[in-house]
């Protein structure tokens, strides 16, 4: 009878009711404890720094190229005579047509801009536009990441060329009368297409058996252009120097240097950009300190275009003078207009010689 | 002589009981404790938005910690690899080798080693930086902009207000989830 008692729950004991609280708020406690190392502990009480106040460095960790932004006067040859606006969001590349007119590709468009700067008209791509060149025929060769869309003068699409490898960073485009040479800066190589888009060779490659020292690209930004001289003209940006190939990818002959002073190319790797003018000479952009010059045909300075005082926005912000989208693509038409496309302002800056 | 008192046998249902109230309360207490957790606010840390950081130095001379908790950080796969290394050398050093009147670097933080012609691998001592942003400048003006700083949390000491944040020109400095700790670049921003 006792027995029964005891075991009945309704009559438990003082001793079980204080067990079993014990035990239950062990088991919560343990269970708050394993919530609390499930993350990691709470920082210590946050302080309330005391800075420097104004204290300053000395000027050797200053980064100081104020010296090099001021162009002499006398080394100045080209006025700036026009410019014209894109209305695009991202200006990425510019070229000359036929009739000297004004290609310019951006966000997922290129547009036509005749001489006097008029919009004459524009046509849709499927991707964001890299690089373009346009044929004498009229057909223009647009270089997306890692492939080439072909259009035709009308602007519709005529041919989708098949992609460079998941690697490719098609950075430009240049159209002779039977080949494409497109500049792929992720590979490190200029791409030789026949005008149906078959690839026929590969030109650049290291090759110390043909003398190839191989083209050092740090950056995105590897240029070509064919010249009236049936040469190959492609960017050595790492070596400072411009190349000029055989259509079967000899090494014919090199010039350029590495020098911040102003006949020669700044920085790690420099020019980014290069067109050729009429008679041949170069014409050559750089980044970091931004600056358009001319070459002779033979390599030697001879003039500034235009010098970084004439591109505040890219010197005012590091980032932007660097490495981040910067465009400082060249084109010149038949009447040695030099044509430069300004990502900053999103205009194709149009420069003419000095009287 | 009163009858000896016997310990209760306990039956299998109340250890049955026994077992699921114990659980239910360790559950109920974790339970409890995660959703307070998750009802305070997440930790978080200061560190610096490489893309708005415009190197004025201010990080080098403005933190509490002496030299500062901001180091300068390198981020391989966007590295050139130059053999001119605008961010290891002087805007026109003589020549192209350690010598320290070439170096950039004033505290000697950022070491060059020789890999396959023409490449070479920079590296930042981070004992010796101190945060002044002048190899960064020379990196993102010319060079891709893997030389960047940012807000070491083995030296940072995570001020309610941090003294840089306050002198920030660009407002550069931002609160991140202490999770996350680091804000860095990458190769597609540049292509």
């Amino acid at each position: 009878m006792m027995s029964d008692a005891l075991n009945s729950p309704a009559k438990a004991t003082r001793r079980q009711f204080l067990r079993r609280s014990v035990g239950g708020a062990s088991l919560f406690g343990l269970g708050s404890a394993s919530g609390l190392l499930s993350f990691p502990a709470q920082a210590e009480k946050p302080v309330v720094g005391k800075g420097g106040g104004g204290h300053t460095l000395g000027s050797e960790f200053t980064y100081d190229l104020s010296k090099f932004y001021k162009t002499d006067p006398a080394l100045i040859q080209y006025d700036e005579a026009a410019k014209i606006t894109t209305g695009f969001k991202e200006l990425r590349a510019i070229a000359v047509g036929p009739a000297d007119h004004v290609y310019a590709a951006g966000d997922q468009v290129v547009r036509v801009f005749n001489k006097a700067g008029e919009r004459v008209s524009e046509f849709e791509l499927g991707d964001r536009p890299r690089c373009l060149a346009v044929a004498a025929t009229g057909n223009v060769f647009v270089g997306m990441k890692d492939h080439v869309e072909v259009f035709n003068t009308s602007g519709a699409q005529h041919a989708r060329w098949k992609s460079a490898g998941s690697d490719a960073v098609l950075t430009a485009v240049a159209v002779a009368e039977k080949d494409v040479f497109v500049a792929d800066a992720g590979n490190r190589v200029v791409l030789r297409y026949d005008l149906s888009g078959k690839l026929v060779g590969r030109i650049g490659k290291k090759n110390p058996e043909k003398h190839i020292p191989g083209f050092i690209v740090p950056s995105p930004y590897l240029d070509l252009s064919v010249g009236a001289d049936g040469l190959l003209w492609v960017v050595n940006p790492g070596r400072h120097r411009l190349e000029a190939y055989t259509f079967d990818g000899d090494l014919q002959s090199f010039w350029g240097e590495e020098s911040l002073g102003v006949k020669g190319f700044c920085g790690c790797c420099n020019p980014i950009h290069f067109a050729r003018l009429p008679d041949g000479r170069f014409v050559t952009s750089e980044k970091g300190l931004p600056r358009v010059k001319v070459y002779s045909t033979k390599g030697d300075f001879e003039g500034v275009v235009a010098g970084p005082e004439l591109f505040p926005k890219q010197i005012e912000n590091p980032h932007t003078a660097g490495v981040s989208g910067v465009c400082m693509d060249l084109a010149v038409d038949s009447t040695g207009r030099v044509l430069l496309a300004d990502a900053f302002t999103r205009e194709v800056r149009v420069f003419t010689r000095k009287k | 002589m009163s009858a000896p008192i016997t310990k209760p046998e306990s039956s299998r249902r109340q250890f049955f009981n026994g077992t699921v109230r114990g659980a239910f309360l360790f559950l109920l207490g974790a339970a409890t404790t995660l959703l307070f957790r998750r009802s305070q606010p997440k930790r978080t840390v200061w560190q610096i938005d490489p893309y708005k950081c415009i190197c004025c130095t201010r990080c080098a001379t403005e933190c509490v910690m002496h030299p500062s908790a901001v180091k300068c950080v390198q981020v391989y796969p966007m590295c050139g690899y130059c053999k001119l290394c605008t961010g290891y050398f002087e805007p026109e050093p003589i020549s192209l080798d350690t010598g320290a009147e070439n170096q950039l670097c004033p505290t000697g933080a950022i070491k060059r080693r020789a890999l396959e012609d023409p490449y070479y691998e920079y590296t930042i001592d981070e004992p010796l930086c101190i945060g002044c942003a002048k190899c960064v400048k020379g990196c993102v003006l010319f060079g891709n902009g893997s030389f960047f700083l940012q807000v070491r949390h083995d030296r940072c000491v995570n001020c309610d207000e941090c003294a840089i944040a306050i002198a920030c020109p660009p407002q550069a400095f931002q609160r991140v989830p202490a999770d996350k700790p680091y804000l860095m670049k990458d190769r597609e921003h540049q292509a």
